[in-house]
């Protein structure tokens, strides 16, 4: 029997399924970012040495015979590589406000004169207008006003990785760390940092999305079945209904890898998806509209832009894409180690803000990853 | 494998796309969920280019990512365990990874504790001896082949009574 047994084992675990491409390809580039730095073999390192010290031996004779005829004043020290130009952030043409992170920092100007330099956070959002911006301090998730100070705070139980405001202002969705510290739960609070309700208390950590009219929000959830579902709604990209009284929830497929990014239409109600590697355009049924990585994804004069496609954005790099109107926001790699923020129409985009920095993700526990939305390098206009 | 160890991208690109299937099936059949199978494997081969230094070139890669991957899903699975407030299903998403050809023994297996389907798997799925299981799961052999002969009998029982029924 054990025997038989053994077979049927086997037989079936060897139908396990494929990985997702797109889970494959992310792996590996984690998994190749954890190498360690190249190392050149000893042999060669050897070599290299005894030519440098020899260099230097024959090189500190020569000063030596030219300083003692009073030819040659010589002094040994380094020269340090000139610093790359730091440039504070300045606000768009057109925009209400613009708010960027970079190295986890929190900068924020708006049309009414606010401006923040330098507050650690893990997530930020500019409320409709660039009024008020919401963030991520600590376990809280709290509300500045446009003086700066704290118009409300929130404990969120665990480290807030996404806000979204809500078009009308009136609520705000924000994903944060379990206490326990290894998942993400959606909530939405109000405008006004009252009645926080958890919506759901096991998604991905990708930004969610408010549909125009703000009565629904989309986002990557990661429980197979919900319990306020019934008849076991399974796959992870939901689009939740807020005014429906039993809160009717949307499947989305088929999927294909990790959601990078979300965006509703400004107008109606169609959903933009990025995944790894191909962007879906989600109204009566999905339809893929761009193959490949997309680099982040908006809308602009209401129509869908790929961050990828935008003249005047590397392509390969962009950290962070945002779009506002006609108005689009990128934070790529800038000359030297640093950080650059780049913002206006398409065409005419220049850098609004220039830091030394790097690509950072968030340390999510069990898993690092490192789409669009959880990069600790962020930009939002308003 | 001398060449990745240097830091060489290429070599260690070589490897990922070698192991990366056998690994996430690994992490598929302990963990039972896509989501988690990402993460584990991702997580695991992660761990073990990092690690990759200190790794003895003399013996086989697979097994030690393996047992990487192993323990990543079980500390996972016994986090999830430990959790009060936020219960998570423990056993696989059964719907429908394996197909339906086998789905009473897929049940079964479902059924088992996480440290009986690990060495399950381990054995009948990666096809890793005894010895090495032990080997990967810092466990005294005797108590792998212990616990897969317990889980060979609650299969064979719980097989039976769905054949009764």
């Amino acid at each position: 029997m054990s025997t038989e047994l053994e077979r049927r084992l086997g037989e079936m675990l060897a139908e396990a399924p494929e990985p997702d491409p797109g889970a494959g390809e992310e792996a590996r580039h984690r998994a190749l970012r954890a190498l360690p730095p190249p190392t050149r073999s000893h042999r060669g390192l050897r070599t290299l040495v005894v030519v440098v010290a020899a260099a230097f031996v024959l090189l500190a004779i020569a000063a030596g015979s030219l300083a003692a005829v009073g030819a040659l004043h010589v002094s040994l020290g380094s020269k340090s590589a000139p610093r790359p130009r730091t440039i504070p952030l300045s606000l768009p043409r057109g925009a209400n406000g613009i708010a960027a992170i970079v190295n986890g920092e929190l900068s924020v100007v708006t049309k009414s004169g606010f401006r923040l330099q330098g507050l650690p956070v893990s997530a930020a959002a500019l409320s409709p207008h660039a009024l008020y911006v919401a963030a991520g301090i600590g376990n809280s998730i709290v509300a500045l006003r446009p003086n700066g100070s704290q118009a409300w705070s929130h404990p969120a139980g665990g480290k807030v990785v996404a806000i979204a405001w809500a078009p009308d202002g009136l609520r705000i969705a924000y994903v944060s760390k379990s206490p326990h510290g290894y998942r993400w739960r959606l909530s939405v609070i109000w405008g006004n940092g009252t009645h926080s309700k958890m919506i759901d208390r096991l998604v991905a950590p990708t930004m969610p999305s408010w549909r125009a009219d703000s009565l629904a929000v989309a986002y990557d959830a990661r429980n197979p079945a919900p319990s306020s579902v019934k008849g076991g709604a399974r796959g992870p990209l939901f689009i939740r209904d807020l005014a429906h009284p039993t809160e009717l929830i949307t499947r989305l497929r088929p999927r294909q890898g990790e959601v990078a990014q979300l965006a509703f239409a400004p107008r109606g109600a169609k959903l933009a998806v990025a995944e790894v590697h191909r962007t879906l355009l989600v109204g009566n049924r999905p339809r893929v509209v761009w193959r490949g990585t997309s680099q982040g994804i908006g809308w602009l004069d209401g129509r869908l832009a790929i961050a990828a496609t935008i003249p005047g954005l590397p392509h390969r790099g962009v950290e962070a894409f945002t779009t506002h109107d006609h108005l689009l926001a990128a934070a790529v790699p800038g000359p030297g180690g640093t950080v650059r923020i780049l913002a206006g129409r398409v065409g005419h985009l220049r850098t609004v803000l220039q830091v030394v920095g790097k690509p950072r993700c968030h340390g999510l526990g069990l898993a690092h990853r490192c789409t669009a939305a959880i990069r600790e390098n962020g930009v939002q206009l308003g | 494998m001398r060449k990745a160890r240097r830091g060489d991208r290429e070599a260690a690109a070589a490897l990922f796309r070698r192991y990366w299937r056998d690994a996430w099936r690994a992490a598929f059949a302990i963990t039972g969920r896509r989501s988690l199978a990402d993460d584990v494997a991702a997580d695991g081969f992660e761990r073990a280019f990092a690690a990759l230094v200190r790794f003895d070139d003399r013996r086989p890669f697979g097994p030690w990512l393996h047992r990487i991957v192993a323990n990543r899903a079980l500390d996972l699975l016994r986090a999830e365990r430990r959790l009060s407030d936020e219960e998570l299903p423990d056993t696989p998403d059964l719907a429908p990874p394996h197909g339906a050809g086998d789905r009473g023994l897929l049940t079964a297996v479902a059924d088992l504790s996480i440290e009986r389907r690990v060495v399950v798997v381990l054995r009948y799925g990666v096809g890793m001896t005894p010895k090495q299981i032990a080997d990967a799961l810092d466990l005294p052999i005797g108590t792998v082949n212990s616990r897969l002969a317990r889980s060979l009998e609650q299969l064979r029982e719980s097989l039976e009574v769905e054949h009764v029924d």
